[in-house]
């Protein structure tokens, strides 16, 4: 128990003191996770908006994949990445390998299915009586689809707030594509895989403590938008 | 005179049920028409294959002569002339400003004459100094009254209106019998269905009897 204490005791000792090694590891997380939720939300908008739309052959199938996408073990999604990009795969040559650039590919390959999920169940929630409204008030297919979601705001940015919580809190994606390079790759749950098990407990309990609360944030404000 | 709408063995089908079927029927400009009948009965989706907004299963729709050929860029050109006000009207959820200046800006219309044409149609409907109010606080029969207002003043050339008094209290619905003989001044095609026995009549309205999703004396 005392250990427990210690450790605690002395995280805080980190976070209060503006550890540069903790406050750079959060930074470089929050900014993966930024730049990751800002495309996945460019291209999982408009999927989902498309596939609640869309009235086309395979348009279940579509739907069971996506929900098939949304449980993709992060593993695996460094997995297939890495193969692209590693020296000897198709993408090698472009040297992006345990670079942010990659963990921000792997992290939207995470996020996308999820913000369209979301983004369709909103739709699906989403009063029937917009579309024919807009149509009727001399909207195109395009603006109508627009007003639609503007309608249901709050359920789309909780489908990016979904998203973001998910690769925030991802480790697979960030440590097979990142490598966890310090001061360079290094996120907030690569490092307290790392640090824990150099014994380093406390630096990863700081680590802990700033998850936490970025997830606890992230919950409150998805909680916010839901109840909208 | 050539009719504003007119259609010709119009089938409306989900699956195998059967829920329109008119083999023809022509709209004249300038007039007021009452589709009557009971619930189920096609009203409504007749209403809304005239809105343009369904297609039908068989048949022709023409306007102003012309058929109707049902891709995107004739619907878009044609709906900017036919509007529908549902007999549960949705209203975006933002002001009652909000909500008339859309079908606006979507004509390009803004500034002075936006301003104009929200106010004066606000005053139609009896809603002067409602514009700031949120749309969605409104009692159901002012936003039935917003609807109308949002599409009033878009000026189309045909009105549809489904059930267009069901909310409304008995003065506003002496106050929308007055104003609707005088929008076929403007130009103005209205059709309506209504479950009202007596406002057809009241309306001097040709009167289309519905039932079983077809029309029981065809005009």
């Amino acid at each position: 128990m005392d250990f427990l204490l210690e450790s605690l005791l002395a995280s805080l000792d980190l976070i209060l003191a503006m550890d540069r090694e903790v406050y750079l590891t959060v930074w470089t997380s929050l900014y993966v996770s930024l730049v990751a939720i800002v495309f996945a939300a460019l291209m999982g908008v408009p999927a989902g908006l498309a596939i609640g739309l869309g009235r086309f052959r395979g348009r279940r199938l579509v739907i069971t994949l996506l929900n098939t996408l949304m449980a993709l073990p992060t593993v695996v999604v460094g997995l297939v990445v890495y193969g692209f990009l590693s020296r000897q795969g198709p993408l090698g040559h472009m040297g992006l390998l345990f670079t942010p650039i990659a963990m921000v590919v792997g992290q939207i390959i995470l996020a996308t299915p999820i913000v369209a999920h979301y983004t369709l169940g909103a739709m699906s929630a989403s009063d029937q009586r917009i579309l024919p409204t807009a149509l009727t008030l001399g909207a195109s297919p395009t603006q109508g689809a627009l007003q639609l979601l503007l309608e249901i705001r709050f359920g789309v940015m909780a489908a990016v707030v979904a998203g973001f919580g998910r690769v925030i809190a991802e480790v697979g994606v960030a440590m097979m594509l990142g490598g966890n390079i310090r001061s360079y790759t290094r996120t907030m749950t690569t490092a307290i895989a790392l640090e824990t098990s150099k014994g380093e407990f406390a630096f990863a309990l700081a680590l802990g403590i700033f998850l936490m609360s970025v997830a606890l944030l992230v919950n409150l404000f998805l909680n916010l938008l839901q109840q909208r | 005179m050539t009719p504003i709408l007119s259609l010709k063995n119009i089938e409306k089908r989900y699956n195998d049920h059967l829920a329109l079927q008119v083999e023809a029927l022509e709209f004249a400009p300038h007039r007021i028409y009452s589709l009557v009948g009971p619930n189920g009965c096609g009203k409504s989706t007749l209403l809304q294959i005239l809105a343009l907004l369904l297609k039908p299963t068989h048949g022709e729709l023409f306007f102003d002569g012309h058929p109707v050929s049902w891709t995107n860029r004739d619907l878009q050109r044609l709906r900017k002339q036919i509007t529908l006000v549902h007999q549960s009207p949705y209203l975006f959820d933002s002001s009652v400003k909000h909500n008339l200046a859309y079908g606006l800006k979507l004509r390009g219309i803004r500034g002075d004459e936006q301003h104009r044409r929200i106010h004066e149609a606000l005053d139609l409907v009896g809603l002067s100094g409602f514009a700031r109010r949120r749309a969605r606080e409104l009692s159901g029969g002012e936003q039935q009254r917003v609807a109308l207002a949002r599409a009033l003043l878009l000026e189309p050339r045909i009105l549809l209106l489904d059930e267009p008094t069901s909310n409304m209290d008995k003065a506003s619905i002496e106050a929308f019998d007055d104003l609707l003989p005088t929008l076929l001044e403007k130009d103005m095609t209205i059709i309506q269905a209504t479950h009202s026995p007596d406002q057809p009549k009241r309306l001097g309205s040709q009167i289309l009897p519905m039932a079983f999703g077809r029309l029981v004396s065809p005009p």
